[in-house]
């Protein structure tokens, strides 16, 4: 209410305002008739949080990140509930499943993967127009109908023995720093076991090896060249033999060069091959020998350098009609030095019979190999058509009960039973959305096991039909080593991640909050013993506490968030002792306190809801903290071993990183966009609740 | 100072002291585990050892009525049956520092090197964790230092949103993943280093580029840490009234930057640079495991397989990580009282 004007007396003023030279008349009263009311404020009334979040939205990065986290959050709930397949158990039929989010062909996250450079079989028709179309890599590895968009390289050259080789030089010899009494090295063939007798022609028909020049003028190629830091030495072939008095003897049968040309063209090998016999006839009075084997030594004027000879042909003759005999002394004989290393280094493994056997080195040279890059689908791999050999009839029953599959059978009018005629056997799918077997079975496909009279047939089966999917199933992230679908498994992981990260969290907050308040409010010696108390305690590094609570109590859900519990709380507790000695001096406690509100009070009312901000804030920041050291643990193998945290699946799939990436990648990508969503998220909270802190720690 | 100094180291000290005899009890009071070895010399000499440190009881064949479960049962050469037993844990406590003080024996290895000594194994393996981490530290504190200064320079442009999202986005991803793709990429894509650390007998060249992965994946934290830290403190000290004075009473900006902004700003880094390489003598547990780097991070976590945990080793590996730990924080705390004698760390009000 404005004041009447007959209250105004200038003698009422202080003695300094009383001014002579001003008089009452001077003063004009304005607005004298107006009444003025007291007013509603102009601007909408705002509470702390209301601000807090109006301040949070301004901050576009922390707005982006927590609609991240929500939708993270959304998905660890949402995923594991719809996605219906099973993670507890393994599914053996769709491991290793790539990531498929496009059809296949699109070439990424396709459910394909590309191999690049795999050798391939080039026997199958190496001259037809259509050759290429009969190559395959190794059927083991890869199935011939998930192959698509072959790209062959041409004939090249390897020092890898591979399967599909052939030709090249056998190089054996030695690395340096061998003895000079051990100047030579021995390429030898197993002891026979068979008498070796002489009176009976045997030759060295084949014996090819190879020396610089002639590698070059050969070969022809540009790159015709020595192995890397090897030279060429010489060789001799010897013949070993143990005489009656157990005592060593050899015999040279073609001496020491660093070039031997028997029989490497065809027409002169008749002219050029060795009678071995003649020699040995010639140098020994023996003519039967046992415990015998022939040897090719290398050896190197130039001592202690890496020596090498190449070999490319060898192979015995003989004119003995025996047969054990012959089996033995032309086992050695190979014209495909290739195919020599394969059949000794068990990649045929039919045959585990070392025919040669080396002192030094031994490996194969510039072999002939041709390439192969394709793109492999994994789902038409694991899941596809393909043709299964010996397909049981009892299973196809089992279809054509179901009216999948239908077959003829001719009934035996005499015993009144059906009869299955094998050789007008005609199998027709009556169903084909649901019937495995993808194409109708001819008579000649079926037939009988002769020792119990099974019946089998050969067939092409869509094996997602035949596990029980009812179409080609689509994993968004693939799958594991043990079929587990890593979409479901990933947020299963995630969920896991964040109970831990937000129950930890919590029982952190309230022992924090309660010790902090504590220490802090009444400070003194209740402080320094406290403080003293927590610096123990944080003085203890948590991989050493969580390790010692594991040892003790073993690995599960509450002993590894009790671990992370143990020394979880000093943050909290620090935070809000500081807090508490910030606010508990101010006047509001003080006046509080003389109106005689009890300590409980003070805390409650009056300091805590200041420290709250700050207090939240360092809270959410705990979250990812935990998750973090949860999986750092777990991934290096100490932490939760039945759950399947993210750090628990990243742990697992370690191994797998250079064969199947993409096990790592997703979760990977998920824990770090957790992380970094949280983190933003935090700091934008902390900025809104506490803009005094801005950018000082961002 | 100097009272204050040696305040401080006691009272470390004490805590040091405090936290080794809680993990001692805590690490006794697990089941007990014998030698693991399929050498029985190793075995007999283990007990015989065991037995004159203090740990353990041996009693002959006959006194197999103690109702306790006995350690182990070694039948020596001589056909004679020992019973060994564990001694009280208070017992054996202070035969371990006695141990200590008096030989410098902090128990011996049951499982990684059964029966030498735990503190020769951890030293034998200390100098490639402090090679690694020693090149790490001098990479990562100037780069860190120097994107810090350019972020805090440059505040609120186009420069330090980069650098602040990039140091946001590493600090935030986990460690082991940023390792564990940097070997993906750098070792097994592109082929250019070892994918694993080299074995003693390889080359020279190999060593050399093995530490480039370890270095690169312990760097990224740290540079993330000091270039936060050092845009923080610039930034502070940048908004103060003192540098304003400085401009005002005519200095450039550069010399009010060199001279009053950066020397301030550097009073709280400083101490941090001390303490990191204090950092240096406690191995990465986890680069060491995941790039199978010999250092006691990775004997750490070997020790602690939870199949055959090899306690002693643990204990000694535990003993350092906490020792350098309270070091690190003492010369923190200290080195900010000489850097500004006005500051007394950790002390009263």
């Amino acid at each position: 209410m404005a004041k009447k004007k007959e209250d105004f007396d200038i003698t009422k003023l202080p003695i300094e305002a009383q001014d002579p030279e001003i008089k009452a008349e001077d003063f004009v009263i304005s607005d004298e008739n107006k009444v003025v009311h007291e007013q509603k404020l102009q601007t909408k009334p705002t509470t702390f949080l209301r601000d807090s979040l109006k301040r949070f939205s301004k901050n576009k990065s922390s707005v982006v990140a927590s609609i991240i986290l929500g939708l993270l959050l959304l998905l660890s709930v949402v995923v594991p509930l719809a996605d219906q397949s099973d993670v507890s158990v393994s599914h053996p039929e769709a491991v290793y499943l790539e990531p498929k989010l496009f059809n296949s062909g699109t070439g990424f996250w396709d459910g394909t993967k590309n191999f690049e450079n795999i050798a391939v079989d080039i026997s199958p028709d190496p001259e037809g127009i259509d050759k290429e179309a009969n190559w395959w890599p190794n059927p083991e590895r890869f199935e011939r109908n998930a192959i698509t968009k072959k790209v062959f390289t041409p004939e090249t050259y390897t020092n890898q023995l591979s399967g599909y080789g052939k030709q090249g030089y056998l190089q054996t010899g030695y690395y340096n720093n061998i003895d000079d009494s051990k100047e030579f090295v021995e390429f030898k063939t197993q002891q026979m076991s068979v008498d070796f007798n002489v009176n009976v022609n045997h030759y060295v028909t084949e014996f090819d090896t190879y020396n610089e020049e002639k590698l070059e003028v050969i070969e022809g190629k540009d790159n015709a060249k020595l192995p890397e830091n090897y030279v060429l030495g010489e060789a001799a072939l010897y013949f070993n033999y143990i005489d009656g008095e157990e005592e060593k003897h050899s015999i040279e049968i073609i001496g020491y060069s660093s070039e031997h040309n028997i029989g490497s063209d065809v027409t002169s090998r008749a002219t050029s091959k060795v009678n071995i016999s003649s020699v040995i006839k010639s140098q020994s009075e023996q003519t039967v020998f046992e415990k015998c084997s022939f040897s090719i030594r290398i050896k190197n004027e130039l001592k202690h350098e890496n020596t090498c000879i190449l070999l490319k042909k060898f192979s015995f003759a003989t004119d003995s009609t025996d047969k054990a005999f012959k089996e033995q002394f032309l086992a050695p004989n190979f014209s495909d030095a290739t195919e020599c290393m394969r059949r000794e280094s068990k990649i045929e493994s039919a045959i585990n019979y070392k025919y040669w056997s080396s002192t030094g080195t031994k490996q194969i040279y510039e072999s002939k190999v041709v390439y192969c890059s394709f793109t492999y689908d994994s789902y038409e791999a694991k899941l596809g058509t393909k043709e299964w050999t010996s397909f049981p009839l009892t299973k196809l029953e089992e279809y054509r009960v179901k009216g999948w599959l239908d077959w003829n059978v001719d009934v035996d009018f005499e015993h009144g039973e059906f009869v299955l005629n094998l050789d007008t056997f005609a199998g027709e799918v009556k169903n084909p959305k649901k019937c495995p077997v993808a194409k109708d079975i001819a008579p000649e496909d079926v037939y009988v096991d002769p020792t119990n009279g099974d019946v089998f047939v050969d067939c092409m089966i869509t094996f997602y039909k035949y596990y029980g999917y009812d179409s080609m199933p689509v994993y968004l992230f693939g799958t594991d080593k043990s079929g587990r679908d890593m979409l479901k498994y990933v947020f299963e992981g995630l969920r896991t991640s964040l109970l831990l990260g937000i129950a930890t969290t919590l029982v952190c907050c309230i022992i924090g909050l309660i010790y902090g308040a504590v220490s802090g409010y009444y400070g003194g010696t209740v402080d320094l013993v406290m403080e003293r108390i927590t610096d123990i305690l944080s003085g203890l590094p948590w991989i050493v506490v969580m390790t010692l609570v594991i040892i003790h109590m073993g690995s599960n859900f509450f002993t590894f968030a009790l671990a992370l519990c143990l020394t979880g709380w000093i943050g909290t507790a620090a935070t809000t002792r500081t807090q508490f000695y910030r606010f508990r001096g101010r006047e509001y406690v003080l006046a509080s306190r003389t109106l005689g509100a009890s300590d409980a009070r003070l805390i409650r009312k009056h300091i805590l809801p200041n420290a709250m901000g700050t207090i939240i804030t360092a809270e959410v920041l705990m979250v990812p903290s935990v998750i973090f050291s949860e999986a750092t643990i777990s991934y290096l193998g100490l932490g939760l071993k039945n759950l399947s945290s993210l750090g628990v699946i990243l742990s697992n799939n370690q191994s797998e990183l250079t064969s199947n990436s993409y096990l790592l990648i997703f979760p990977s990508v998920i824990i770090a966009l957790l992380m970094i969503s949280f983190n933003l998220f935090g700091n934008g909270l902390r900025d809104a609740v506490n803009p005094s802190l801005k950018g000082e720690e961002e | 100072m100097l009272k204050y100094s040696i305040k401080r180291i006691i009272l470390a000290l004490i805590t040091a002291f405090i936290i080794l005899t809680l993990t001692f009890f805590l690490v006794k009071s697990l089941p007990p585990r014998g030698v693991v070895t399929s050498d029985d010399n190793v075995r007999y000499a283990f007990y015989v050892d065991q037995v004159n440190l203090g740990y353990v009881l041996d009693m002959p064949s006959e006194a197999k009525w103690l109702a306790d479960e006995p350690l182990a049962l070694v039948k020596f050469d001589n056909g004679v049956e020992h019973w060994f037993y564990q001694k009280p844990v208070l017992d054996q406590y202070f035969a371990w520092l006695g141990n200590i003080v008096t030989k410098w024996d902090w128990g011996r290895s049951t499982v990684l090197e059964p029966n030498s000594s735990a503190i020769n194994i951890i030293f034998s393996r200390l100098p490639v964790s402090v090679s690694v981490n020693v090149i790490a530290v001098f990479v990562s504190v100037p780069l860190g230092i120097a994107l810090g200064i350019l972020a805090g320079l440059k505040k609120n442009t186009w420069i330090d949103h980069t650098i602040s999202t990039l140091v946001m986005i590493f600090i935030s991803i986990p460690s082991f993943v940023v390792i564990t793709f940097m070997v993906y990429i750098l070792a097994f894509k592109g082929g250019l280093l070892p994918t694993i650390w080299p074995t003693p007998d390889q080359s020279t060249q190999t060593k050399v580029l093995a530490y480039i992965i370890p270095v690169l994946s312990l760097s990224f934290g740290s540079v993330c840490g000091y270039t936060r830290f050092v845009r923080a403190e610039l930034c502070e000290v940048m908004s103060s009234e003192y540098l304003l004075l400085a401009r005002t009473k005519g200095l450039t900006k550069t010399q009010a930057i060199t001279r009053h902004a950066l020397r301030n700003a550097f009073v709280p880094i400083l101490p941090s640079i001390l303490a990191e390489f204090i950092g240096v003598f406690s191995g990465s547990m986890i680069l060491e495991n995941i790039y199978g780097i010999p250092g006691i991070g990775d004997l750490y976590i070997k020790a602690l397989n939870q199949n055959n945990p090899d306690y002693n080793v643990l204990m000694v590996d535990m003993a350092i990580f906490i020792t350098v730990g309270l070091l690190a924080g003492i010369i923190l705390d200290l080195s900010y009282g000489f850097i500004d004698p006005r500051i007394r760390m950790g002390e009263k009000k």
